[in-house]
């Protein structure tokens, strides 16, 4: 797929001597909604913060993103190109505002559109709208996976990735967020998702990538995987959400 | 009685100002800085070099010493503080600022004019002396006119800090990035800048302390190390983790020192305020201000 608003070619990458991702490769267009599947330490974490270039030591390979090569990049460049993460754990600023962290997710644009941004976001949530004053520590869990997306809305994304937007959450929350996971690909937005839902995800998901001992083992359309034995049988299982 | 409290919080309001930039540096660098005292004199013999050498008076004195004690916290914190964390993590930064603490000493002794004596500040001002209070049948107390500067200066800076953090949004960037760095660099935030301009407002505010104090206690000597322990006393007594504490505590640690020295030897009453904190550590290690929720980190 050439033209990708994301690609990731041949990347390896890990912790210090510690190989994780062993040759990967990944595209996301504009507007499309992909899914990287797998089971708990396949790399998938490892993969976004490669993107995100925090924490991980690249060892070979390419990521371009919207033309820019990110291997040269510092995080918050990768932020200043329109490449978004709601990480593990969220990383909200607990003691400021909900009101304070959505600006902030605006700290690279600014400028202008800042308060239209933050009426968009609060529509789009309204439980933020009237939480706006509270510290961000006080927010609920669904909350504040809402407020996370909103902060990174809030720069105005070409890319959100989210790392396991569903932990810890209710199941008819995580349905609200994928459905605005899925709104926001309508919108023009790419979206990648890391999750260990498997089947959820591929409800909502356009593509998918099953990642296995940091590489790729599998990938195809979401109705193609659903259809797939081995995926049935490896990570379906009983679990339906 | 009036007097010594007058005394008391006067000094305090330096030892207030100590704690706050130990303050202000630890929530951005994890890391107490042992050469806040050191800065804080340092701080003061720029303020009487601006006014001998360049004849500024007392307020261009005061302005230059806190813009040259914010570069040089930047210069500290890029210099000195980055690289030390680099190798040596935490651990390593608080060695550099206490390697700091020797350098400053021995190296403003060296500086023509500043030497390893104390001078004094010109006074920002107006009568020496007022009688504020005539409660008493002896006539009240009676109140040094830069004991009151001390305190409208420091209303000013706690101001001037309240505005910057709560009001502005670099300021909340700069409490973000401190909070949660990762968290801040994924929204575009500069995390070691904002790191730099922590300690360097954290300088500066040792810089501005040593010099509002200056016109009363003297500026230079080897008086920093004693100061960076009575900050951080009143840091523990108010608790760290609190602005407002901090300056109370300040407060409280210089009322008690005056109330003390007034009824023993030097010698005595010093070992009693730092046992302060010994005691508070015993009773209730995250301040009178505190959360207890916030002393585990
Ligand atoms: N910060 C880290 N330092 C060292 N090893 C790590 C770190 N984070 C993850 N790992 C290791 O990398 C591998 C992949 O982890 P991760 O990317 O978090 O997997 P996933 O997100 O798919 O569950 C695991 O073996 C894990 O132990
Ligand atoms: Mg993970």
């Amino acid at each position: 797929m050439s033209g990708a608003l994301l690609e990731v070619r041949g990347l390896r990458a890990g912790y210090g001597a510690l190989e994780v991702l062993r040759g990967v490769d990944l595209d996301v267009a504009a507007g499309e909604l992909v899914a990287v599947l797998g089971p708990n330490g396949a790399g998938k974490s490892t993969l976004l913060r490669a993107i995100s270039r925090y924490d991980v030591t690249l060892r070979g390979g390419t990521i371009v993103f919207d033309g820019a090569d990110l291997t040269r990049a510092n995080t918050e460049r990768t932020v200043r190109l329109g490449c978004l993460q709601v990480p593990e754990g969220r990383q909200l600023f607990g003691r400021l505002s909900v009101e304070d962290n959505l600006r902030l997710g605006a700290f690279v644009r600014r400028r202008g559109t800042l308060e239209t941004d933050l009426r968009s976001v609060y529509e789009r949530f309204p439980p933020l709208a009237q939480r706006r004053a509270q510290h961000a520590y006080t927010l609920s869990g669904g909350e504040q996976q809402m407020l996370a997306i909103g902060r990174a809305l809030m720069a105005r994304p070409k890319l959100l990735m989210l790392d396991e937007p569903s932990t810890g959450l209710a199941p008819q929350i995580v349905e609200q967020i994928f459905a605005i996971a899925s709104e926001l690909a309508r919108g023009g937005t790419a979206l990648l998702i890391v999750e260990q839902n498997a089947y959820l995800t591929l409800r909502h998901a356009g593509r998918a990538y099953v990642l296995e001992n940091g590489a790729v083992a599998l990938a195809g359309t979401a109705a193609e995987l659903l259809r797939d034995e081995r995926v049935k049988a490896i990570y379906l299982g009983g679990s339906t959400a | 009685m009036l007097q010594l409290l007058i005394a008391g919080l006067t000094v305090g309001s330096e030892f207030a100002l100590i704690a706050l930039g130990i303050h202000i540096i630890l929530r951005a660098t994890r890391v107490v800085n042992f050469a806040q005292g050191e800065f804080s004199i340092v701080g003061g013999l720029i303020a009487l070099t601006c006014a001998e050498v360049l004849h500024a008076n007392a307020w261009f004195a005061l302005a230059g010493a806190t813009l040259a004690g914010f570069v040089l916290g930047l210069v500290f914190e890029i210099v000195v503080l980055r690289p030390a964390g680099r190798t040596g993590g935490e651990a390593g930064v608080t060695i550099a600022t206490i390697g700091a603490v020797f350098v400053l000493l021995y190296g403003h002794a060296l500086v023509p004019g500043w030497g390893s004596d104390s001078h004094p500040l010109p006074g920002f001002g107006g009568p020496a002396n007022i009688v504020i209070l005539s409660l008493s049948k002896d006539g009240g107390a009676v109140v040094q006119v830069q004991s009151l500067w001390v305190f409208a200066l420091l209303i000013a800076a706690l101001a001037a800090l309240y505005v910057f953090f709560e009001r502005t949004y670099y300021g909340k960037a700069i409490r973000a990035a401190a909070e949660n760095p990762l968290g801040a660099r994924l929204v575009g935030i500069d995390v070691n800048s904002a790191r730099a301009i922590s300690v360097a407002l954290g300088i500066a505010l040792a810089a501005y302390g040593g010099t509002i104090i200056g016109p009363i206690t003297l500026v230079g000597g080897a008086a920093g190390f004693a100061l960076t322990i009575k900050g951080f006393v009143a840091a523990i007594v108010g608790g760290l983790e609190s602005p407002v504490g901090c300056v109370a505590g300040g407060f409280v640690v210089g009322v008690l020192q005056v109330f003390l020295q007034s009824r023993m030897s030097y010698d005595v009453a010093d070992p009693l305020v730092y046992s302060v904190l010994l005691l508070m550590l015993l009773v209730r290690p995250q301040g009178l201000f505190g959360r207890r929720d916030v002393v585990r980190d």
